[in-house]
């Protein structure tokens, strides 16, 4: 009997960042344009595993998807012990670029969800000239309301509270299955992450006063699910309006994270998204 | 459009004591909570994940921890088979951003319970397949 392997590889990798060694681990599937994927907050990079095995992507992309640090397989920095975990816009930012030339990547797209597609709009901003294109999914300028100190709570059991108060960001027309994946993953992160990672999307990314500063010389898409109640449609296309040459997608019948809740439904909007990266095809949307 | 009654929280309670889930996730909850729909406030006794008692004769013989509080509309969407966006999920209706549900009291107890909590207010959304169960029974 062969056994079923999946055509994903996974590895770790040393990003040398701010004095720390990070020990990250990654995973990635295909040849072409670097395709680096980001998790949302207190996940990580399991979520973009339809992606990974998605031959119509992988024959044209080299899908690379990480654990941020502390979360996954990418273990804490030694001292965390000793720290109240805050994930910043600079870090975030900085860390992604980071990971990028740990690994040689020449130009690559970079596509994160929630507070990965925030992140995206401080890349724009910063690292336009080291970037092919962004695609910030479930993002918007200011994202506030996610900062809840019952996420960190010694009387409340991490993992269901912080996996529960997310599962209904995800759309009632998303598979059962893939929903309840979405919600193991939000249960398995270390205590205190999901919390420290939303200090990131809800008070330190406020990028209102910056969307204006970007540039438009690197290729924008916004794109966000109907069902998400943290970042609505009508502020992920508040957003793409004030910044040059963006451009929202609005998704139906999907909520918060489109690879994971739902990726066949996810996949009519991003191919196109795509192929206009690769120079095939004529814009974004389904 | 539903009408919130007695018939339909007896309905509720039949649908969340008969879930085979229920008793699993809902072991440790042990606690009343107020459900406002409207105008209109019942008082929901959970014992280990049962519904022990649904009340709207209020007084201080009913206790309650936390309160889930929103217009009729808000629960009307929310109990629909594809309830519409902003209205699937209690804590979509509470987020500071929507201000469609309030959350009151000791809310400690909510996040404590809240996989059970979410669960039961889901079989909300069978009341009305078990109504029409029992009109077919009685036609019969």
């Amino acid at each position: 009997m062969t056994a079923l392997h999946e055509p994903v590889t996974g590895r770790y990798v040393y990003v040398p960042h701010g004095g720390h060694e990070y020990r990250i681990y990654y995973e990635e599937a295909g040849d072409g344009i670097p395709l680096v994927c980001l998790h949302t907050a207190g996940t990580d990079a399991r979520e973009w595993r339809h992606q990974l095995n998605d031959a119509d992507i992988t024959s044209h992309y080299r899908v690379i998807a990480f654990d941020m640090p502390r979360h996954g397989k990418s273990i804490p920095p030694v001292g965390f012990e000793r720290e109240e975990y805050r994930l910043t816009a600079t870090f975030y930012s900085e860390f992604v670029m980071a990971f990028c030339d740990a690994l040689e990547l020449e130009r690559p797209v970079v596509m994160g969800s929630s507070m990965g597609g925030n992140i995206c709009l401080h890349i724009a901003l910063n690292f336009e000239e080291k970037i092919r294109a962004l695609i910030a999914i479930e993002a918007c300028d200011h994202s506030p309301g996610w900062y809840i100190s019952w996420l960190e709570h010694p009387h409340v059991h991490g993992g269901e509270a912080c996996a529960t108060s997310v599962y209904g960001l995800m759309a009632p027309q998303s598979p059962d299955e893939y929903r309840w994946e979405t919600w193991w993953y939000y249960a398995q992160g270390g205590p205190g992450i999901f919390k420290g990672d939303l200090y990131f999307y809800s008070v330190d990314h406020d990028f209102r006063k910056l969307n204006e500063k970007i540039t438009g010389n690197v290729p924008l898409y916004l794109m966000t699910g109907v069902y998400d109640f943290a970042c609505t449609p009508e502020m992920t296309e508040a957003t793409a309006q004030k910044i040059k040459g963006a451009e929202s997608i609005i998704m139906e019948e999907i909520g918060h994270f489109p690879m994971s809740e739902n990726p066949v439904t996810f996949k009519r909007y991003l191919m196109p998204v795509l192929e206009t990266i690769r120079g095939v095809g004529s814009g974004g949307g389904a | 459009m539903t009408t919130f009654d007695s018939r339909w929280m007896n309905s509720w309670m039949d649908t969340v004591n008969s879930d085979l889930v229920m008793p699993r996730i809902g072991r440790y909850f042990t606690a009343g909570f107020l459900l406002g729909i409207g105008d209109e406030e019942w008082v929901v006794s959970m014992q280990r994940g049962q519904i022990e008692r649904i009340t709207d004769n209020l007084s201080i013989e009913t206790p309650w921890s936390f309160a889930l509080r929103a217009p009729r509309e808000s629960w009307e969407k929310f109990v629909q088979k594809i309830p519409p966006p902003m209205y699937n999920d209690i804590w979509a209706m509470a987020h500071p951003l929507h201000g469609r549900l309030r959350m009151d009291g000791d809310v400690k107890v909510l996040w404590q319970n809240i996989r059970a909590l979410t669960w039961m207010l889901a079989c909300m959304r069978q009341v009305g397949d078990r109504e029409v169960v029992e009109q077919r029974a009685t036609r019969v």
